[in-house]
């Protein structure tokens, strides 16, 4: 009985690390459908965070800091689309230059607020809503309707996402200008609108899966806090084939990876184990580029993804 | 060395001109903001730069490992390779660099022996995700990054087990021998010998490299269009191979440099994202050795020159974070600008 | 704008009326014109003057031809008409009403439809999902609904298509069958169709003009783009001839003749072209057996045999898509060879990289200048030396002679008359043509055993078109071997000695000049022997 209320708990933990990964890379894959490779998620998840710490610290509100999150999130990348769509420069090197910016405003403005050595932390804001009746269910009720409010989202945003994609004419136009943006305009698609409102969708997705670092996960701020989740998520993105449900497989995937590192860690014992649970923090990231070495090679993605467009 | 101005080196000064000045403009609203008066506040990071032969020796000091790095990165950059794992390689070489010196004592081969390891890690570092992209095609963007993540958590590891100092309570090296020490060349400061190394020899040879010969040439035709590269007969896997390899090697002389000129030990906390600065500084220096020289140096500065006056002025510390950040911004935007004030005749299109 | 059948007939009536009267032009009045424009203008940003004082009209339920050759402002005006282009002066009117398009949507809205040369479909889409793109939906996506539209038009002009097919799987001639059902679906009643034939086989071509005819009865009016004047007699009404920007002449085709059309076409200019035969000597490149992979691992080339000859030219005739390609790009050294052998004379050229293959004399123009021949931003001499830039006197041990590479390109521009202002402009100063002489004159002056030429001529008027042929010939007199694909069937047969006809990745006939059947070789390039 204990060891299934460890594995239980191990499960819904998996799903809980997965939870940000999984806003990240819906995100990001509703953006590089429209043929934008934002590598600048790394800094608005970033801005994300810092936002929605802010937010919820001053307030004591995690719903204050949900917003603050989502507004940064959609601010950050809104700087982005104008770098892209409307100077039509190089998307890699503008993600670059999003994420150089997060780290210098996070670290500057954090240090603004908070004198040198305080450490300040938000309380327990949120914790897991039990769904009434279906947190009843055995097993499922407990690793999946026992979770926080993120979660949630994440896990509805998924269909929604994929319908949004597949099912509207909004998602038909937004997949067409992913193959050929030249093609869409001259159909009449008004490239650049669309690829800022499926920014605006990516930045609000990307900016909460920060907020959620901060708010719900690990209560403090460091500018560290992201630590490659944006790339991870941009890893997802290949490997769960530009589709929502691909994205929520990768991310139960990285999440359960990230959770069974950190998991191991606290059972390890004897003279070895602080030696081998610091070198399981390798282990996110040693997957993901296993991950990509596997499943990410010779992939068709959106056959205009990074390439730059004008009107000319 | 000669320097040609042609009109799009005239248009990236123009642009490097435009983007330092908004960057500045931008900080002192902040400055203003947080209660300084932002012209002696830039006095101050001019003086804590510049102020005495000692100060302009640290700014110089400061340089080297951003040049470095920089300079590799501009290699990559030109070709198109997105390197931005030079953090790690860092790490990688300064690690290796470290071992080798170590373990070799003080002999007349050490220093040698440990810049060459020190290349050869930043290379090695380097080479994964380079393969991976020649071979399979997979982002260099996300690994090299991601690879930084691993190579930091790999040297915290080495440095808390297996090679942890025998005689220090952190989790660091044990002390380089004497041998590895690059020698101080102004007594009473801390110019070492990497840093002529740095500006004497890295510079004109990466200006020389990639100017001058076939391998310059190739990178850029490989940066520009790599389909009509490999109809010219251009390998352009093993010029994106090569380019990301020599990254890795300069960012790895870098760390190293910071162990055996600086800190004389090999610690977790050796850089303080020299390898997120050095794609600024390629970036503002527009992939142009000569460019990215200036910017160095720029940069060094701000970096040096802000923590004084951030105790003069009594501000927060760290400003370069949010100068580094505006900066690469507008460097990008400047594009913008110029593209506007040439619509607008102000500059010859 | 949609078409009652009461409107149908009312233009079937009004098309008899008019061509009783169109022999006597000008007693057709205004409102019997579809479109009438007048006066039109238009000056490209580099200077180029494509339209001037251009006065066209086109009639309810005809089928107009506009003929000319390339760069005599066919295109230019039909960009007007679709909205793609907004004419500098002039005015256009649409069926009586003066209007302005400024962009294709409004061109839709007021019947005008063009389907480009390039066509605009997304190759990953179906044919519902291209269709619904164009159709300004908005909210759920109904996918059935468009089907069901697809299949009404469909069955009412008989243009079979399966509305689930994707586009990237559909031969050339059903893609374009496509975007006319997209046009119709929006309810065009003009189609203008920019050089329809020229991705067409011969068989295709039949089936595009009972679907032009089709449309035709149903009251739709065509303008067909075309610079082939047996195309233009065939099809049309009426044809209207352009030259330099200026419309020549409009002419009812059954009062016109071949050589009519021709010598206004091309007044003023006699081609000084002399087409020989060339005198083929030692075989130069043996290939064995060749099989080649395609861009998503399929077979693309299946076991070709070929030998080419000194001073020969070998035409490869085909269907784009049939594997010319990968079959080029093999011999090149740009693709892997999956089995067989390319050897030139005694060398083995199978699998090596293409520096090697440059080395041995294999020169190559490819198709997409622009894209595979040039970096746009590296200068006029860079370019021209981007094929012998490690060599000596351009470079030395690794370091690159400026001045040397300078002085061979200075020679190269004057020689091939490139214009450019110094050989130290980027070549993304120069136009387009220019681009393409700068390619052909590297790829010509490397000392070539053997030229491979993709559509050398593709999209050069016809002067430069000679000056290319001119030069092919040249070289063959030189003993220099040259391999021809071009989708204008025209060229080939003109050109070369033999030809071959490439389908589904084989070698399916070959011809010698002498011994050529055009309806053989038609019937070869679409499968069927």
């Amino acid at each position: 009985m204990m060891e299934w209320a460890l594995i239980l708990g191990f499960i819904a933990a998996g799903i809980r690390t997965a939870s940000p990964l999984l806003l990240a890379s819906l995100g990001e894959t509703v953006v590089q459908r429209g043929g934008i490779l934002n590598l600048g998620i790394e800094g608005a998840m970033l801005m994300g965070a810092f936002s929605g710490f802010m937010g919820a610290y001053l307030t004591g509100n995690l719903w204050v800091g949900l917003l603050t999150s989502i507004i940064a999130g959609v601010l950050t990348v809104l700087i982005f689309g104008f770098l892209v769509i409307r100077i039509n420069l190089d998307q890699v090197v503008s993600g670059l230059a999003i994420n150089l910016l997060a780290m210098g405003l996070c670290l500057y403005f954090f240090r603004i607020a908070f004198s040198q050595g305080a450490f300040p932390y938000l309380g327990d804001l949120i914790g897991p809503y039990a769904i009434p009746g279906l947190s009843q269910i055995p097993v499922l009720g407990e690793v999946l309707f026992n979770q926080t409010v993120f979660v949630y989202i994440g896990l509805i945003a998924v269909p929604l996402i994929y319908f949004l994609i597949f099912k509207t004419s909004f998602g038909l136009r937004l997949r067409s200008i992913g193959e050929d943006p030249v093609v869409a305009s001259y159909l009449g698609i008004n490239v650049s609108r669309i690829r800022y409102l499926s920014l605006i969708i990516e930045g609000a997705l990307v900016g909460m899966a920060g907020g959620l670092l901060t708010i719900s996960m690990f209560n403090v701020f460091d500018s560290r806090i992201v630590a490659a989740r944006g790339f991870v998520a941009v890893s997802i993105v290949i490997l769960g084939r530009w589709n929502p449900w691909g994205a929520l497989g990768g991310s139960l995937l990285f999440g359960f990876t990230e959770a069974l590192s950190l998991w191991i860690g606290t059972f390890l014992v004897g003279p070895a184990a602080p030696s081998v649970s610091l070198l399981l923090r390798m282990l996110p990231y040693v997957v993901t580029i296993l991950a990509l070495l596997v499943g990410g090679r010779k992939v068709r993605g959106p056959a205009a993804l990074g390439s730059p467009f004008s009107k000319e | 060395m000669e320097l040609k101005l042609t009109k799009s080196t005239v248009r990236s000064i123009y642009k490097a001109v435009i983007s330092i000045a908004l960057a500045l403009v931008v900080t002192s609203v902040l400055f203003i903001a947080t209660g300084a008066n932002p012209i002696l506040a830039y006095y101050y990071i001019f003086v804590g730069a510049f102020g005495n032969l000692n100060l302009t020796v640290e700014t110089l000091v400061r340089t080297t490992p951003i040049l470095l790095v920089s300079l590799g990165l501009a290699i990559a950059f030109k070709c198109k390779v997105w390197n931005i794992g030079a953090e790690g390689q860092l790490y990688m070489g300064a690690m290796a660099g470290t071992i080798t010196a170590v373990s070799l004592g003080n002999s007349p081969l050490t220093l040698p022996a440990s810049i060459l390891v020190a290349i050869l890690g930043g290379m090695a570092w380097a080479a994964v995700p380079a393969l991976m992209k020649t071979k399979l095609g997979i982002n260099e963007v996300i690994t090299t990054f991601l690879m930084n993540y691993v190579a930091i958590y790999f040297v915290q590891w080495l440095l808390s087990f297996p090679f942890r100092s025998p005689d220090t309570l952190f989790p660091e090296s044990a002390q380089v021998p004497q041998a590895a020490v690059l020698p101080i060349l102004l007594p009473t400061t801390r110019l070492h010998l990497g840093v002529v190394l740095a500006i004497a020899v890295a510079l004109p040879l990466v200006y020389f490299l990639m100017i001058k010969t076939t391998f310059g040439y190739k990178l850029r035709a490989v940066g520009e269009n790599p389909e009509a590269a490999r109809f010219g007969g251009i390998n352009v896997s093993r010029t994106i191979f090569l380019a990301l390899v020599l990254s890795g090697a300069l960012a790895g002389i870098a760390g190293l440099f910071e162990v055996s000129g600086i800190q004389f030990r090999m610690r977790g906390s050796l850089s303080p994202g020299y390898g997120y600065t050095g794609i600024v500084v390629a970036l503002l220096g527009q992939n142009n050795p000569i460019g990215v020289f200036l910017s160095s140096i720029f940069l060094a500065a701000i970096f040096n020159g802000s923590s004084t006056m951030s105790r003069v002025l009594n501000q927060p510390q760290g400003v370069v974070d949010f100068i580094q950040g505006v900066l690469v911004i507008f460097v990008l935007g400047s594009e913008y600008i110029m593209r506007y004030l040439e619509k607008k005749g102000v500059f010859k299109a | 704008m949609p078409l009652s059948p009461i409107f149908f007939k009312k233009t079937k009536f009004e098309v008899e009326k008019v061509s009783n009267a169109s022999t006597e032009s000008d007693s057709v009045t205004r409102s019997d014109h579809s479109i009438f424009v007048r006066g039109i203008r238009k000056t490209y940003p580099n200077g180029v003057v494509a339209n001037q004082d251009v006065t066209f009209s086109i009639l309810r339920g005809e089928v107009h031809a506009l003929l000319g050759e390339n760069g005599a402002g066919k295109t230019t005006l039909v960009k007007i008409l679709s909205g793609c282009l907004t004419p500098d002066s002039g005015e256009i009117l649409v069926n009586g009403r003066s209007v302005r398009i400024e962009d294709p949507i409004k061109a839709v809205k007021l019947g005008i439809g063009m389907v480009h040369q390039h066509f605009t479909l997304i190759p990953t889409f179906t044919v519902a999902e291209n269709i619904a793109l164009s159709l300004s939906l908005s909210g759920r996506l109904n996918l059935d609904a468009v089907k069901g539209k697809i299949k009404e038009v469909s069955k009412n002009l008989t243009l079979e298509i399966d509305p689930d097919a994707r586009i990237e799987q559909l031969p050339v001639g059903l893609r374009q069958r496509v975007e006319i059902l997209r046009l119709l679906c929006q309810d065009v009643d003009i189609l203008i169709l920019d050089e329809p034939t020229s991705v067409l086989t011969p068989l295709e071509v039949e089936e595009l003009f009972k679907t032009i005819r089709r449309l035709k009865s149903k009251g739709r009016s065509v303008i067909i783009i075309t610079h082939k004047v047996k195309e233009a007699l065939a099809i049309s009404d009426r044809i209207t001839i352009m030259r330099g920007g200026r419309v020549v002449k409009t002419l009812p085709t059954i009062s016109t003749n071949e050589a009519e059309l021709a010598a206004l076409v091309v007044e003023g200019f006699a081609s000084s072209l002399r087409v020989d035969r060339g005198k083929p000597g030692e075989p130069v490149l043996m290939v064995k057996n060749l099989s080649v992979k395609g861009k998503r691992g399929e077979m693309a080339v299946k076991g070709v045999d070929l030998v080419l000859h000194a001073g020969e030219i070998l035409g490869i005739a085909g269907v784009a898509g049939n594997g010319q390609k990968e079959l080029v790009e093999a011999l090149t050294g740009l693709r892997r060879i999956e089995s067989g052998t390319s050897l030139l004379k005694t060398c083995d050229l199978t699998n090596r990289p293409p520096k090697f293959i440059i080395r041995k004399g294999v020169s190559y123009i490819p198709e997409d200048r622009i894209r595979r021949g040039v970096v746009l931003s590296m200068s006029v001499s860079e370019n021209l030396a981007l094929k012998n830039f490690e060599e000596q006197p351009f470079s030395k041990n690794m370091v690159i002679n400026r001045e040397s590479i300078d002085r061979y390109a200075s020679d190269l521009i004057s020689k091939f008359g490139i214009r450019a202002s110094d050989p130290c402009a980027t070549v993304s100063s120069l136009s387009g043509g220019n681009i393409g002489k700068l390619v052909v004159a590297r790829e010509l002056s490397n000392g070539a055993n053997i030229v491979v030429a993709e559509q050398p001529t593709a999209g050069l008027d016809v002067k430069a078109s000679e000056a290319v042929h001119q030069k092919l010939m040249e070289l063959r007199s030189k003993g220099v071997a040259a391999l021809l694909i071009s989708a204008d069937l025209d060229e080939i047969i003109k050109l070369s000695d033999r030809i071959v006809v490439m389908y589904g990745g084989k070698f399916v006939g070959e011809f010698t000049h002498d011994s050529l059947d055009i309806q053989k070789l038609a019937r070869l390039m679409l499968g069927s022997a």
